[in-house]
């Protein structure tokens, strides 16, 4: 349909230039016409104004000597320059024809986003209803908790900040986690969360106060990978770039395997390393064999436990949705693509796990044959298409 | 799919404007008139193209579809239809793609209505205004596309800045982007005819009802933006001398100058290069505004190299098209034949200081604009330069163009008779005079300057309604003889006429509510009585009341006279909670005598708020209607001087229709 639109278009477009071609031809106007043309209404309109008595006779006079001299060095100025008429350069606009359409085509092709369907608000009813939903399930958890005379469960204030912290009110989400970050059964996740809302909320910032949920978050537990990555942005962001640059590498070296908080890493030190000179690492650096394809995140895994069936289906929906418009963006990372693809299957969209692993596929077409990725996609790719 | 059929119609447009920059300029110097032609069809197309895109994002604007980023940050659902679709030029984006849709509107405007223009001129001119239209095009579709996407969308939108909710200001931008981007097409005029190496009286004659179309729109678009700051702002001021204003100022005051020397140009065949040379710096101009005005430069020079890439490629374009147009103008403008020779007491000489006094007072303009942000660059020092310095520098200025302007239609062509004119005016200046001295008795003083300029304005009132007398003989010849004459001028002497006493009667408001305005703030509780200017004005309280999007504290005040009630004001303090920002709605009881003007804002501390007491702004403005009044005349003016027969003549196939001697209107 889209499509269509586009060609009615640019035909019309072709249309405007080739209009020439295709009309039948006026005689020129050229200069040599034009002016006495003027000078004589020039001449005319005096006369009128003499007529009608605006001017005097020796004013009308002297106007219109002047007019006449006008008209005199204009004749004088020679003949009227040559113009061809007719056929001559309708090879130019022939071409100029088809470039119309080809520079257009050729930049929307690259900026157009032609996936994108339009979308009315009147249309989005569905929408808002589940996010309405949402919101009713999390009022009702809040009012629980907040009822309940030993403060509520730990657990469902973490539940309830990482909710507030999806739907991206992270103020709230803040005073979800600092209810548990002040109880004694605190525990490292719960500050690198803490510390997490509390950076959103600042919009990448790290306030001292973001610092210090950090800190705690390390000292529970060194090797929790929140803390640390905030830990090295909060060096970075002091200035300290070297040696936020060495704590994710650090921490890196430390894995056994792949995980997934290893991309945030390698890609914050990259950025980081960029400007310090340093050379770039990559993830196969660290993870030869990316295990399995690891899907969601333990965390994401731990809240969609707690969904009911069909939300959890929608969770993961959206999550997936995240993750397909971030490599729209982003098309160079390989092991964003398997992920996808492993998602797809899980969801048991056959035919979008194949797009996804075939763009893996071709990603890997760089890398050397011994890459262990390539028996991976080889093998999902096999059990697909069957 | 809406969205996305815009965006490539902005991509064909640009493809189109690229073929028309090139293509009848080759023809134009070739001789091929298929190439020359081809301009024609492409600058409509151009036209269709780029409404079809601001279609497109107005409908995206109107059902609020959140894929498109623009609606996202611009716009929100519960927004009032009309300022949903003010949205759409309400961004920069969005105000960028309707820039472009005005100048290929000028472009196809010429293409119809040009068919007396000479085809060379017509091809060159069509190719400069592509020159432009590419420019801007390839600066949206690189660094500003109002089409980008994102998906998923979020829930709802980011609001309009609620101060922009309003319908002054919803019509303000796209009549004053009519005016600045109208003269692209007289700039595009310029420089066609320094490729050409020629301008004569027919040059002159295209140039004018685009130059008045375009000044015309101005006039209305400042006039508008001027009316909303003051009902909107709350401060009772129609104009700040802020560096917003004074950008659109600036092409107005050279775009007088032009139309002007335009017609010195027409009517002598004089002024040709300094013609030329206005038209590109009143183009230049209207680029500077928008330079200023979108680069973020305004907000401080700093802001501006945040965010680098559009203030450059916006800079870029400034130079490439103010650079390259004035170097051709050094080149090309020697080249010009010499005019008409005229004295020094004559029309040309008249408008001559004119041009020279508009000159100057814009030359001032933009150093009062530019100074501060030329010093915060170089020496990160933050100074504003406001209405003192413009008051100092720039109404002397204008004082003696408006004696001039009194005297200036009475002046012949070529040579005029200095004693012979005094004659004709003399009982004119004397009654001004007259009339000042009453004035000052019944002021009972005042500002020397203030009274000053009350009599050049009567003077030029005066002036010009005894030259349109003079012209239709008034009581020297029977009336209806008058009322025959009157109908036989030319629309264009009426136009003239209209517009100078229409700049007098602009100028009773500007003086009356600048320098006899009574102004009183103070804090008011239930039962506070104020006495301003003879009203006698009773705060009876302030009550809460929802909007559609807001939700407003408005306040009662009845007003009295010598103990009869007047009329009962409610000015509001709105707030929107979506955009998290307030705005003050002014409650003026409007007379031509004057405004009684009133605006609430929040108490000045919690004790006070407690004790129910609000900061209550109360101004009393003379005449300050008769801006709006004089500037209504001012358009009117041009209207009707565009609408004069002879503008629309110079092709020998309409020179077919016989003049009758009957003449009708004209």
């Amino acid at each position: 349909m889209i499509i269509a639109w586009m060609g009615l278009l640019a035909a019309i477009s072709v249309g405007f230039v080739i209009w020439p071609l295709v009309r039948k031809n006026n005689k020129p106007l050229v200069i040599e016409d034009t002016t006495p043309a003027v000078l004589v209404d020039q001449l005319d309109e005096v006369q009128r104004d003499l007529d009608r008595n605006l001017i005097s006779k020796t004013e009308a006079n002297a106007a219109q000597l002047e007019i006449k001299r006008r008209m005199l060095t204009a004749a004088r100025r020679g003949a009227p320059g040559r113009i061809a008429d007719g056929g001559t350069g309708r090879g130019l606009l022939w071409s100029s024809a088809l470039f119309v359409p080809a520079a257009a085509i050729a930049y929307y092709a690259l900026m157009g986003s032609p996936e994108i369907s339009s979308l009315a608000y009147a249309d989005r009813q569905a929408e808002r209803a589940e996010r309405q939903k949402i919101v009713e399930i999390t009022d009702k958890l809040y009012a629980r908790l907040t009822s309940e005379p030993d403060g509520g469960a730990s657990e469902g204030w973490m539940l309830l900040g990482q909710t507030y912290y999806r739907m991206g009110d992270f103020d709230r989400a803040v005073e979800a986690f600092e209810t548990v970050a002040e109880r004694a059964d605190a525990t490292s996740a719960t500050y690198s969360m803490l510390a997490e809302a509390l950076v959103s909320a600042e919009q990448g910032i790290v306030t001292p106060k973001a610092e210090t949920a950090i800190d705690r978050a390390v000292v529970l537990d060194p090797s929790n990978p929140a803390g640390i990555f905030y830990k090295s942005l909060a060096l970075s962001q002091r200035g300290e770039e070297p040696a936020a640059h060495d704590l994710l590498v650090s921490q890196l070296d430390t894995a056994d395997g792949f995980a997934p908080w290893m991309e945030a890493f390698v890609a914050q030190a990259n950025s980081i390393g960029e400007k310090l000179g340093r050379d770039r690492v990559s993830l196969t650096d660290y993870a030869p064999v990316v295990a399995d394809a690891p899907g969601p995140t333990e965390e994401d895994v731990a809240a969609a436990e707690e969904m009911s069936g069909q939300d959890r289906a929608e969770f993961i929906r959206s999550m997936v949705g995240r993750l397909a418009t971030r490599l729209q963006n982003a098309p160079d990372d390989l092991d964003g693509w398997l992920r996808l693809g492993n998602a797809y299957t899980v969801l048991g969209e056959t035919d979008q796990a194949i797009e996804a692993l075939k763009m893996a596929e071709k990603l890997l077409a760089s890398l050397s044959s011994d890459d262990p990725r390539h028996k991976l996609v080889d093998q999902a790719l096999s059990e697909l298409q069957e | 799919m809406i969205p996305e059929i815009g965006h490539f119609a902005l991509a064909l447009a640009l493809a189109l404007a690229i073929i028309q920059s090139i293509i009848p300029l080759l023809g134009a110097n070739k001789g091929r008139l298929l190439w020359m032609q081809s301009a024609r069809a492409t600058s409509i197309g151009q036209l269709a193209l780029v409404t079809v895109a601001f279609a497109a994002l107005m409908r995206s604007f109107v059902i609020s579809d959140f894929t498109v980023v623009n609606v996202v940050e611009n716009s929100h659902s519960l927004k009032p239809m009309l300022y949903k679709i003010a949205g759409t030029w309400g961004s920069h984006e969005g105000s960028l793609l309707l820039w472009v849709l005005i100048l290929t509107l000028f472009g196809a405007g010429v293409s119809v209505f040009g068919s007396n223009i000479a085809e060379a001129l017509k091809a060159r001119t069509l190719a400069v205004q592509a020159w432009i239209s590419t420019g801007f095009l390839s600066f949206m579709l690189l660094t500003s596309n109002p089409f980008d996407r994102m998906f998923p969308p979020p829930e709802d939108g980011n609001d309009l800045n609620p101060l922009l909710q309003d319908v002054g200001l919803a019509l303000h931008p796209p009549f004053l982007y009519l005016g600045y981007v109208g003269f692209s097409i007289v700039f595009s005029f310029a420089v066609a005819a320094l490729l050409e190496g020629r301008v004569d009286a027919a040059w002159a004659r295209w140039v004018r009802p685009w130059t008045l179309a375009a000044w015309m729109c101005l006039t209305a678009g400042i006039v508008l933006g001027s009316w909303w700051a003051y009902y909107e702002l709350g401060w009772g001021g129609w104009w700040f001398w802020d560096p917003v204003e004074n950008v659109s100022f600036m092409p107005w005051l050279l775009g007088t100058a032009l139309l002007h020397s335009a017609i010195v140009t027409e009517k002598r065949d004089a002024f040709k290069s300094w013609t030329i040379l206005l038209a590109i710096l009143t183009f230049s101009l209207s680029l500077l505004g928008t330079f200023v005005v979108r680069s973020g430069l305004l907000t401080s020079v700093h802001a501006f190299a945040v965010d680098p890439e559009r203030g450059l490629y916006i800079l870029f374009l400034l130079a490439l098209s103010i650079g390259g147009s004035l170097a051709l103008y050094a080149w090309r403008a020697p080249m010009m034949e010499a005019g008409g020779v005229f004295k020094p007491i004559s029309r040309e000489a008249g408008l001559l200081v004119n041009n020279l006094i508009l000159g100057v007072a814009t030359g001032t303009v933009l150093f009062g604009t530019l100074y501060p942000l030329f010093l915060e660059a170089v020496a990160d020092d933050k100074i504003s330069v406001g209405a003192p310095f413009f008051n100092a520098t720039f109404v002397p200025m204008m004082l003696p163009l408006v004696l001039l302007m009194g005297v200036g239609p009475f002046l012949s062509w070529k040579r005029a008779d200095l004693p012979g004119v005094w004659q004709r005016v003399r009982f004119v200046a004397i009654l001004s005079i007259v009339a000042t001295l009453v004035n000052w008795y019944l002021q009972e003083g005042g500002p020397l300057l203030a009274h000053l300029s009350i009599l050049l304005a009567i003077w030029l009132f005066l002036a010009t309604l005894r030259e349109w007398a003079m012209r239709i003989r008034l009581f020297d010849v029977p009336l209806s003889d008058s009322w025959h004459r009157a109908r036989n001028l030319p629309r264009a002497a009426h136009g003239m006429t209209m517009a100078h006493a229409g700049l007098a009667v602009a100028m009773f408001g500007f003086i009356g509510s600048s320098a006899w305005k009574v102004e009183e703030v103070v804090f008011v509780a239930p039962g506070t009585t104020i006495e301003i200017a003879g009203f006698e004005v009773d705060f009876d309280g302030v009550e809460r009341v929802r909007g559609p999007n807001y939700f407003a504290d408005r306040g009662t005040l009845s007003v009295m006279k010598g103990g009869n009630p007047v009329t009962t004001l409610y000015p509001e303090r709105r707030y929107y909670p979506i955009a998290e920002s307030s705005t003050t709605e002014s409650a003026i009881r409007s007379t031509l005598a004057g405004d009684l003007y009133a605006s609430i804002a929040e108490p000045a501390s919690e004790d006070a708020e407690l004790s129910g007491a609000w900061t209550l702004r109360i101004l009393y403005e003379p005449l300050v209607n008769f801006i709006w009044l004089g500037s209504a005349m001012l358009i009117l003016g041009g209207g009707l001087s565009m609408s004069d027969r002879r503008l629309r003549i110079g092709a020998p196939k309409r020179k077919s229709v016989p003049a009758t001697t009957t003449a009708p209107a004209e």
